[in-house]
């Protein structure tokens, strides 16, 4: 399996791991640099876009999505807080309320096209990939991305190619023993990372339960 | 056995482990662990179809770059990049202030005349970010939330708001379970609890309440509908009946 350079599949970079860059991209946005919107689009905005076309049938509407995304983002910056996720995750929770309302509303469309034809079954088109679950996978994805290049690998080979960990051993010449240490900290990072942001994003559409 | 936390990583890939199985079978804190780590393990699989994600069209740049001018008055262009402008001068001292000071969503007080918009660019200069309604239509949607049911409130319970540009909310809720008193609608300051009444609404309408001129959205983001009796407190009774995050 290849693991030199590539484009990681969420973020759109293949710069060194680390949550800095993040932090100081997020920073700028919430301050309202506006280059941190391109910057934000550069790097986000195929993961949003992915969200709304896995979702939603229609392809104008998984477009529609994406845009207000960014600019209901970019309106709201200031409700974002770093300690409550990242910012890929919660743009990832306003495009999924954004994609579940569109949802609804072709679904209302739908039932009322269905009432004055009394076709009951006509124009019902099935709803896409469930948002919950694409949102993990964008979210894991990303932690994956930036994880250390040896936790990447054995992780990948682990996931993708369904090796056990003696079989990866052999395979990467790597011992057993370090094998096993690389995989246990790649997925403590993957598991922390999808208890704030998978989450939290599914959380965000009840808001907290504070009174 | 103490509980064999790291043990339990190998399980979740399905690696042998008999004494670490054991432990599982009789602690239900390790059980649920060993759930989670499965799940992780069972989405990690599935990222593999997620590289090169294809980018969105150009054009979805441009209306987000257009949305955003349009909803800015007084501020430098967006995403110099693409626009081929100068880079605007940042002023570090500025952006704290910002970052710090009150924030809005579009102006909605009134329809912004000429005039009047040519008085929150002026305004602009020492009164940090305000965003301004010129070139959206009244009826223009800037924000808007699923209202979805809150605590012990019947799923069925739902809802839309919807905020217009010109300064309206609309709201439509649906299915609310019957209250001795009357459905009051809040907006929420999640961070301190703090609250706005716009007005009372009954179940199965379509509602447009005026928001208050001075209430800030993006601190008050919260729509909130709230079971109150008649009892003459005018205070939030506590219970609240649905909540969504404008967005």
């Amino acid at each position: 399996m290849a693991t030199g350079a590539r484009v990681t599949a969420v973020s759109g970079t293949d710069d060194p791991p680390g949550l800095a860059r993040d932090d100081d991209l997020a920073e700028r946005f919430v301050a309202g640099d506006e280059f941190a919107l391109r910057e934000a689009y550069d790097r986000f905005g195929r993961a949003v876009f992915h969200l709304a076309t896995k979702t939603l049938a229609n392809r104008d509407d998984a477009e529609d999505v994406t845009q207000t995304t960014f600019v209901a983002a970019w309106l709201g910056r200031g409700t974002f807080d770093p300690a409550r996720g990242s910012l890929l995750g919660w743009l990832l929770g306003i495009a999924r309320r954004k994609v579940v309302d569109r949802m609804r509303a072709r679904a209302r469309e739908n039932r009322i096209t269905e009432t004055v034809r009394h076709q009951p079954e006509a124009g019902m088109s099935s709803p896409g990939a469930d948002p919950d679950q694409v949102v993990d996978r964008l979210v894991i994805a990303d932690e994956l991305a930036q994880l250390p290049t040896d936790q990447r690998r054995m992780l990948e080979l682990a996931f993708f190619d369904d090796l056990t960990h003696q079989q990866i051993a052999q395979a990467t010449g790597v011992p057993l023993g370090t094998v096993k240490s690389h995989i246990r900290r790649g997925m403590q990072s993957l598991k922390r990372r999808w208890e704030v942001d998978g989450d939290a994003s599914s959380r965000a559409a009840h808001i907290s339960r504070v009174r | 056995m103490t509980h064999p936390h790291e043990r339990l990583i190998s399980l979740a890939f399905g690696e042998p482990d008999d004494d670490a199985s054991a432990h599982v079978a009789q602690c239900a804190s390790c059980r649920a662990e060993l759930a989670t780590l499965r799940q992780v393990v069972a989405v990690g699989a599935e990222t593999q179809s997620l590289h090169d994600l294809p980018e969105p069209p150009p054009r979805v740049w441009d209306r987000i770059e257009a949305s955003v001018r349009e909803a800015s008055v007084g501020e430098a262009p967006v995403g110099g990049a693409s626009v081929g402008a100068e880079p605007a001068p940042v002023d570090l001292a500025e952006q704290r202030r910002r970052r710090r000071g009150p924030r809005r969503w579009p102006a909605w007080a009134t329809a912004v005349t000429a005039a009047a918009a040519a008085a929150v660019v002026a305004v602009v200069a020492t009164l940090s970010i305000v965003w301004s309604g010129v070139g959206r239509t009244p009826d223009e949607i800037v924000a808007s939330a699923a209202l979805a049911a809150y605590g012990e409130t019947p799923r069925s319970a739902h809802g839309e708001a919807e905020v217009l540009a010109d300064g309206r909310l609309r709201l439509e809720v649906r299915d609310l379970p019957a209250v001795s008193g009357y459905y009051q609608v809040w907006l929420i300051d999640p961070k301190t609890m703090e609250m706005f009444p716009l007005g009372v609404v009954d179940n199965g309408s379509d509602e447009q309440l005026p928001l208050p001129s001075e209430v800030d959205l993006t601190r008050y983001s919260v729509v909130d509908v709230s079971a109150e009796l008649f009892d003459n407190n005018p205070a939030h009774s506590g219970d609240s009946l649905l909540r969504g995050e404008l967005t």
